[in-house]
C-alpha cells in the first residue's frame, strides 16, 4: 500500500508544472474588514463543524480550514502545482483534520492576510481532494499553527468570524485597544510544539487535552483511567468508512463534568473513545484526549499562543 | 502509511451517518425521519416543583415517569410519556412530521408530572423561558429540525425555467446536507418550482435535473465547487425587530446600520406603549452594524453587549441575523 501511494505521489509530482517560486504569493480574503494597521476580522462558515473562510490566492477563488492542529500552512495539491521534486523533505503535518506522511515542502515567500503581510513562512503542499469530496467544498488549503501563532486568535461561534490581531514576540498585541467586550476568564495552556495542550478537570482527576479548531468531534483515548471513562456514557457504536474503504468501529456518546477552571465548565459533550497513540505522535506530546468544534461552540474563545493564555468572552444570555 | 490511516478515519466521510443522526444538542437527537427525545438524569442537577417553585436535587427524587412537554404539545404534562430503557434514561420516538410548520421548538421534561428538569446555562441549547413576552427566570430547551422544509407558503421559490421533458429534477443544497431525493419540483406551466421555507442563513444549491447536476441559470450569484462548477448562493433573511428603552422623552429616534449605508433619515422609529422604540424590519442572514440617533445623537444600543469597533476606530452595536 505503502508503495502504492509512493508511487502515485510521485507520478503526480512529476506531472506538475506550476507557478514560480520567485513571485511573491499573496493569498487575500475577500471578506475580511480591515480594523487597523495590525487587526483583520474574517467571517467564516461552518461546514459540518469545519470553520471555513473565503479567500483568494494566485488568482484562485476558494476556502481554506482554520486549524489550530496543524502545524503549518498547507496548500492542496489539486489546485496548486509545484514545479520541482527535489526540495521533497520529511516532515509530518498533523491535526486531527490532516495527519499526511512526507508533504512537499514549500516556502512561501510571502504570504498576504490583506495589508499583513508575513514572509518566509513554510507551507506544505499535499492532495487535500478527500475532504473537498466529503465537505463538497472548493478547498485551497489549510490555515495552520506557524501564521497563527504571530496573531492573537478570536474565534467566535456567536458572531461566526476569527479575528487575528497582531502580537510582538511577547504575545503583547500591537493594536492598542482592548476587547470591547467582556473578558469572563482567563486559563493558561502549555504548547508542546505546535499543539494547545489544556488542563482539565474531570471530577478531580487532572486530563491533558489537546485543543484543535479543526476536530469535527471531541476524541477521549480509549486508554484513560477507569475513574474518567465513568464519566462518558457511549450511546452508539460508529462505523468511520475510510477513503480506502476500510472500516473502523468507534463509541460515540457523551462526556460529563469537563471542568476548566472554576468558572469554565461544559455541558456534556458529544465524544467519540479512540486510541490515540498515533494522534500523539502527530500532535508530538502526549494526549489524553482532544478538544474540538464542541469547546469552540460552547465558548468565544481568544488563543494568545505567546503568552500560552486563552480568553473567554461572555456568549450572550439571549441565544438566537 | 499509519498517519495516513489514521486520518482517513478520523477526518473522512463517516460523518455522512453520524451527522445526520447526531445531534450535539441537549434532549433530542435525530435518527432518520424521527425525532428522539432523551432524557438523562446526569444531565440535570435542578428541579423545579410545577406550582411552588420549591427546588430539590435530583438524589431526592424517585422517578415514576417523564414526559417531555413543549410547544408541539401546548406543554402538557401528561400526553408524551417517554419509555424508561435504563435506569438513567428515558426516550421518547416521534416522527419529523409531528413538528412541521417551525424550525424551532422549545421543550422541557417534567420528571412525575410535577417537576422540571431545569437545563443549565451553559448547555448550548437553550433560551430563556417566557410566557406572554415576559421573562421567567429559567431556561427551556431548544429543538432545531430542518433548516429547510417544503411550505407552499415558504420563503423561497426555487424555479427552473424549460426543461420540460425533463422526468424528475431535484434541489439539493447546503440547506439538506444535498439530499439528493428529499426535495422534489412539480411541474409548473413553462418548467418546474419548488417553495421551501428556508432558516435564516447562507446557503448553496444546484439542481439535479434527471441525475445530471445544473446551477440554477436564473441566478447570478454564484461560488466555485469541488469539481470546478458553480453551486448558485442564496442569502434568506428574516424580519428582525430593534427596541429602544429608557428614551420616552425623545422626539425622533433614527434606526441606522450597514444596511442602509448608514443613512440618517431613512428608517425612523415608532413610540408604541410604555415609551419603548420599536422597528420591525426585514433583514439579509450575517452580521449588521448599527446605531441609533436620538434627536441628532448618536448612540450604541444600550441593551447590546455586542459591539464592535469598524476600520476608521469607530464603535458599533452588532446584530446577527441567523
Amino acid at each position: 500500500m505503502r508503495n502504492l501511494f509512493t508511487l502515485l505521489f510521485l507520478a503526480f509530482v512529476m506531472s506538475m508544472h506550476g507557478f514560480s517560486k520567485d513571485n511573491p504569493k499573496m493569498i487575500t480574503f475577500p471578506k475580511a474588514e480591515i480594523l487597523s494597521e495590525y487587526t483583520t476580522r474574517i467571517p467564516f462558515r461552518l461546514i459540518d463543524n469545519l470553520i471555513v473562510i473565503e479567500a483568494e490566492l494566485l488568482d484562485q477563488k476558494g476556502n481554506f480550514i482554520i486549524d489550530t492542529g496543524s502545524e503549518t500552512l498547507i496548500l492542496n495539491k489539486v489546485h496548486f502545482k509545484t514545479r520541482t521534486p527535489h526540495n521533497r523533505k520529511s516532515r509530518v503535518t498533523s491535526g486531527v483534520n490532516a495527519v499526511i506522511d512526507n508533504p512537499l515542502e514549500k516556502r512561501l515567500r510571502e504570504f498576504i492576510i490583506k495589508d499583513l503581510i508575513l514572509e518566509n513562512k513554510k507551507s506544505d503542499v499535499i492532495n487535500l481532494s478527500h475532504i473537498e469530496t466529503s465537505k463538497k467544498i472548493h478547498l485551497l488549503g489549510i490555515i495552520g499553527y506557524n501564521i497563527l501563532k504571530d496573531y492573537e486568535v478570536f474565534i467566535d461561534m456567536y458572531l461566526n468570524q476569527i479575528t487575528l490581531s497582531r502580537v510582538d514576540s511577547k504575545g503583547k498585541r500591537l493594536d492598542q485597544r482592548g476587547y470591547l467586550e467582556k473578558i469572563i476568564d482567563t486559563v493558561d495552556f502549555k504548547l508542546k510544539n505546535h499543539t494547545i495542550v489544556l488542563e482539565t478537570y474531570i471530577n478531580d482527576q487532572k486530563l491533558k487535552f489537546g485543543l484543535d479548531t479543526a476536530a469535527e468531534y471531541n476524541q477521549l483515548n480509549k486508554r484513560t483511567s477507569k475513574k474518567i471513562l465513568k464519566n462518558f456514557f457511549p450511546s452508539k457504536r460508529l462505523m468511520l468508512v475510510g477513503a480506502s474503504g476500510k472500516k473502523i468501529e468507534v463509541l460515540a456518546g457523551k462526556l460529563y463534568r469537563v471542568k476548566l477552571s472554576d468558572k469554565i465548565y461544559f455541558a456534556p459533550m458529544n465524544t467519540i473513545l479512540t486510541n490515540l497513540n498515533q494522534m500523539n505522535e502527530a500532535f508530538g506530546t502526549s494526549l489524553d484526549g482532544v478538544l474540538g468544534y464542541e469547546f469552540f461552540r460552547q465558548q468565544r474563545t481568544i488563543i494568545n499562543y505567546k503568552k500560552e493564555k486563552l480568553y473567554f468572552v461572555k456568549f450572550p444570555l439571549n441565544k438566537q | 502509511m499509519k498517519p495516513i490511516i489514521k486520518h482517513i478515519l478520523i477526518s473522512l466521510i463517516a460523518l455522512a451517518t453520524w451527522i445526520s443522526s447526531a445531534q450535539t444538542d441537549k434532549g433530542y437527537r435525530f435518527e432518520g425521519n424521527y425525532v428522539v427525545f432523551t432524557f438523562n438524569k446526569f444531565d440535570y442537577e435542578k428541579f423545579y416543583h410545577d406550582s411552588s417553585k420549591e427546588k430539590i436535587k435530583f438524589e431526592d427524587l424517585d422517578v415514576d415517569n417523564v414526559v417531555v412537554a413543549g410547544e408541539f404539545n401546548n406543554w402538557s404534562k401528561y400526553d408524551w410519556e417517554m419509555l424508561r430503557v435504563n435506569e438513567t434514561t428515558y426516550e421518547l420516538r416521534k416522527h419529523i412530521n409531528d413538528f412541521k410548520d417551525e424550525f424551532t421548538w422549545e421543550f422541557k421534561f417534567i420528571i412525575n408530572n410535577q417537576y422540571w428538569a431545569e437545563p443549565s446555562e451553559y448547555d448550548s441549547n437553550i433560551k430563556l423561558a417566557a410566557i406572554k413576552g415576559s421573562h421567567l427566570n429559567v431556561y427551556n430547551l431548544k429543538m432545531d429540525t430542518k433548516a429547510a422544509i417544503p411550505d407552499k407558503k415558504g420563503n423561497v421559490s426555487f424555479r427552473l425555467k424549460g426543461y420540460e421533458d425533463a422526468k424528475r429534477i431535484i434541489v439539493s443544497g447546503s440547506f439538506n446536507r444535498w439530499n439528493e431525493d428529499d426535495f422534489k419540483m412539480y411541474k409548473v406551466e413553462n418548467g418546474w418550482e419548488l417553495k421551501l421555507d428556508i432558516k435564516p442563513g447562507e446557503y448553496e444549491y444546484r439542481f439535479i435535473v434527471d441525475g445530471y447536476w445544473i446551477e440554477d441559470p436564473s441566478n447570478p450569484s454564484k461560488n466555485t465547487n469541488e469539481f470546478d462548477e458553480y453551486n448558485s448562493y442564496i442569502n434568506v433573511g428574516k424580519y428582525v425587530t430593534f427596541s429602544l428603552k429608557g428614551y420616552a422623552n425623545a422626539e425622533r429616534v433614527i434606526l441606522t446600520g450597514s444596511f442602509n449605508d448608514w443613512n440618517e433619515s431613512d428608517i425612523e422609529m415608532e413610540k408604541v406603549d410604555n415609551g419603548l422604540w420599536s422597528l420591525r424590519l426585514p433583514l439579509p442572514a450575517g452580521k449588521h452594524y448599527y446605531k441609533f440617533i436620538i434627536d441628532g445623537k448618536w448612540m450604541l444600543d444600550p441593551d447590546n453587549p455586542i459591539k464592535e469597533y469598524d476600520g476608521q476606530g469607530n464603535i458599533n452595536s452588532v446584530f446577527m441575523v441567523r
